[in-house]
């Protein structure tokens, strides 16, 4: 009896330890069945193996821009793209967003023969790598104006700019939303979400240099930006009398184009009614639209 | 009579804020000296605008520097403007040089002012006390620091706020006290040790504090020097008459030239790299702020002994239910959802007052902006009070207030203790799930 009855207690402990830790049989049955099917690894992408070894600007456009060449819609891209044009760099340009940019902002350029491994140049080194490609002239050295009247356009006309595209509106919903916030998704809880962020964001922005955001002080400030700007092109085809467009003509045309565009499908656009009334930057805006 | 609201004195300069020193500058160029009152009311709820610099004539109020330009302009009917005369070529100058100068200097200021700890600690902030009332004193000083990091953070420049070493100072070691406790072996070698750090960051301020500066000074000192003639009696476009770039100018650079700080940085920049700008800056400042240092106390309680370059007004000094306001909105605008409310009822009312300046259609946005933010806000209270509501019912149904009703239930009778906790369980338990 007491051997039987010792073999029964341990024979019966650690069965039920091991139910305790062991998966019920059912359960068991159905892991049992997995994986179903081991697939094959994906291949690599397609794209990396035929796509051109040129350089390759990253800016935010659509697909069908890409594939032509043409302005983007963002003014800091389209400077970039207007200014590696007009020095004579060959690029293409890939519709991308701020996620994909290692600084976290449009532009960047891969080039074809990367320097220094497979790096990304962000914006603020596309002007030292085009000189280093190209051997063109660095503009801010040769005109102290330069860096003064260009502090009109990413002071003065930039916040314009903000508030005519984000803060306006109907400039928003028919615009913004449909160049930004559209192509990046369909759930329409995240546009929302999407247009709430880019509104708060450019309000922000305005708001850390006054202590109200004054839409009429905006747009006066932008008409006495493009008066200075008109005077300073006066009869010449380019800025500071040079023969051929550079930086600072990439800059202007970057916004002037953009205000200018029929294609953007502006509700209210009082920039562009300041704008036409200086009949020399209208001018210098066809001059380099030739270039796409 | 005008009367111009400023921030108070500072640093021996009529005013401590860049922009008001420049309109106060225009107005001694321009504005007969009988026709206006310098009022150091340094507290920008004055104005309806909410901001100062602010001109007050009459019921009529006007702020920023370039509306107060154009006013004082339609105001004289063109005599009081200093920018009548200027050829087209110097117009556009005007105009690209004041931007570039409130652009670009600022940020320094900011920088030189606010982010710099030694000098924020040890100079702004005590002259912020002596020109401010209760309770304003403790309220505006830290908002105006926090506005200045908010505009300086993309240059990348924190590193000149001790603070914030001292904060990364703190992480770092509160990793090393962590790493005691973990395995060697888990712990990823830490990147830079606090000196190294410290050492590599006041490098690289130094280069970035060098192009900063080189950035805006050069183009002044050269615009100075264009014709390469001495400069004595000139101004910026004009050889013999101001414009209001020169009172822009300075009121910016001036702040720019304050001497004595704990790290003049700014200062000795400005110094070596643009000697005939600093030498004309020093000029004008004497030209229209006058020889001696201002204090406060000049500006607080003028007394007509004493004669001063500027016509200064005592400011009124604040009521008790307006000390009672400033407390209020200081409090309703650090609480979350108030201060939306708040917000919206502000734009609303401009958006409906008649005067406000604005087309039709602006007001019919603004009003629009206004309801749908509005709605937002019910909305997201709403959101709120569900997630409480459901918060409370769940400990509820756990049993968090169950007990407690049965403490207190205890003290009665005991029948009537059971039935009762038994049905609010049962009650709740159908809320909860």
């Amino acid at each position: 009896m007491p051997p039987e009855g010792r073999d029964g207690h341990g024979s019966t402990m650690p069965d039920r330890a091991h139910d305790i830790f062991s998966v019920p049989a059912p359960i068991k049955r159905v892991f049992d069945k997995f994986p179903l099917v081991i697939l094959p690894s994906n291949d690599l992408p397609r794209r990396s193996n035929t796509s051109q070894n040129g350089n390759k600007l990253f800016v935010f456009t659509d697909r069908t821009g890409a594939k032509h060449g043409r302005p983007s819609f963002n003014p800091q891209c389209l400077k970039w793209q207007a200014y590696l044009k007009f020095v004579g760099i060959d690029f293409n340009i890939v519709p991308s967003n701020n996620h994909a940019s290692p600084t976290g902002a449009l532009p960047f350029l891969t080039p074809s023969l990367p320097v220094g491994g497979n790096t990304a140049i962000p914006s603020n080194k596309l002007q030292k790598w085009a000189i280093e490609e190209v051997h063109c002239e660095e503009e801010q050295q040769l005109n102290s104006r330069f860096e003064v009247y260009a502090s009109l356009l990413d002071s003065r006309i930039r916040n314009a700019w903000l508030y005519t595209l984000y803060l306006d509106n109907e400039n928003f919903n028919a615009v913004a939303r449909r160049l930004y916030v559209d192509p990046s998704t369909t759930n329409s809880i995240v546009r929302s979400a999407l247009s709430a962020q880019l509104q708060q964001a450019a309000r922000t922005e305005l708001l850390k240099q006054s202590h109200y955001i004054d839409a009429d002080d905006l747009i006066v400030e932008a008409g006495n930006a493009f008066e200075a700007l008109s005077t300073l092109l006066s009869d010449n085809q380019y800025f500071f009398g040079r023969p051929k467009p550079g930086l600072f003509d990439a800059e202007v045309f970057a916004y002037t184009h953009l205000i200018l565009d029929e294609k953007m499908g502006w509700k209210r656009n009082t920039l562009g009614q300041l704008l036409k009334k200086h009949e020399n930057l209208v001018q210098h805006r066809e001059r380099l639209l030739k270039h796409f | 009579m005008l009367e111009l609201h400023v921030w108070g004195p500072a640093f021996s300069l009529p005013s401590i804020d860049a922009q008001c020193l420049a309109t106060i500058a225009y107005f001694t160029l321009a504005v007969p000296k009988d026709a206006w009152v310098l009022v150091a009311s340094s507290d920008p709820s004055v104005s309806p605008t909410n901001e100062l610099p602010a001109v007050k004539n009459g019921s009529t109020w006007v702020s920023r520097f370039g509306n107060i330009v154009d006013y004082l302009r339609q105001y004289s009917g063109g005599e009081w403007d200093l920018d009548a005369d200027l050829g087209e070529l110097d117009r556009a100058d005007n105009i690209a040089f004041s931007s570039f100068i409130t652009a670009r200097a600022q940020p320094l200021i900011d920088l030189s002012l606010y982010v710099t700890s030694q000098n924020y600690r040890y100079q702004t902030s005590p002259a912020y006390a002596a020109i401010l009332t209760w309770p304003n004193q403790w309220i505006i000083p830290p908002k105006l620091h926090t506005a200045a990091k908010a505009r300086t953070d993309h240059l990348g420049l924190s590193s000149l706020d001790l603070e914030a070493i001292e904060d990364q100072r703190n992480r770092e070691h509160s990793a090393a006290v962590a790493a005691g406790h973990i395995p060697r072996n888990f712990i990823q070698r830490p990147r830079d040790t606090v000196s190294s750090l410290l050492g590599k960051t006041s490098q690289q301020n130094q280069f970035k504090v060098e192009a900063l500066t080189a950035e805006i000074f050069e183009p002044l000192e050269e615009m100075l020097t264009r014709d390469n003639k001495q400069k004595s009696q000139g101004y910026f476009l004009a050889h013999d008459t101001p414009s209001s770039l020169d009172a822009l100018a300075v009121g910016y650079l001036s702040v720019a030239l304050i001497p004595d700080l704990k790290h003049p940085w700014l200062h000795d920049a400005m110094r070596s790299k643009a000697p005939v700008l600093t030498a004309y800056i020093t000029r004008l400042r004497t030209k229209c702020f006058g020889d001696n240092p201002i204090t406060p106390s000049l500006a607080l309680s003028p007394s007509p002994n004493t004669p001063t370059a500027l016509p200064w007004r005592a400011p009124e000094r604040p009521s008790l239910p307006k000390i009672g306001t400033t407390i209020l909105n200081t409090v309703a605008d650090a609480t979350p959802i108030w201060k939306d409310f708040r917000t919206n009822a502000r734009i609303k009312s401009m958006a409906e007052s008649k005067d406000s300046g604005l087309s039709e259609q602006e007001s019919k946005t603004l009003s629009e902006f206004a309801k749908q933010s509005r709605s937002d806000l019910v909305l997201s209270i709403a959101t709120v009070g569900a997630g409480v509501i459901a918060l409370v019912g769940y400990m509820m149904s756990v049993g968090l207030f169950a007990r407690n009703a049965e403490k207190m239930e205890a003290e009665e009778d005991q029948e009537d203790y059971e039935i009762n906790a038994n049905q609010t369980a049962d009650f709740l338990s159908g809320l909860g799930v």
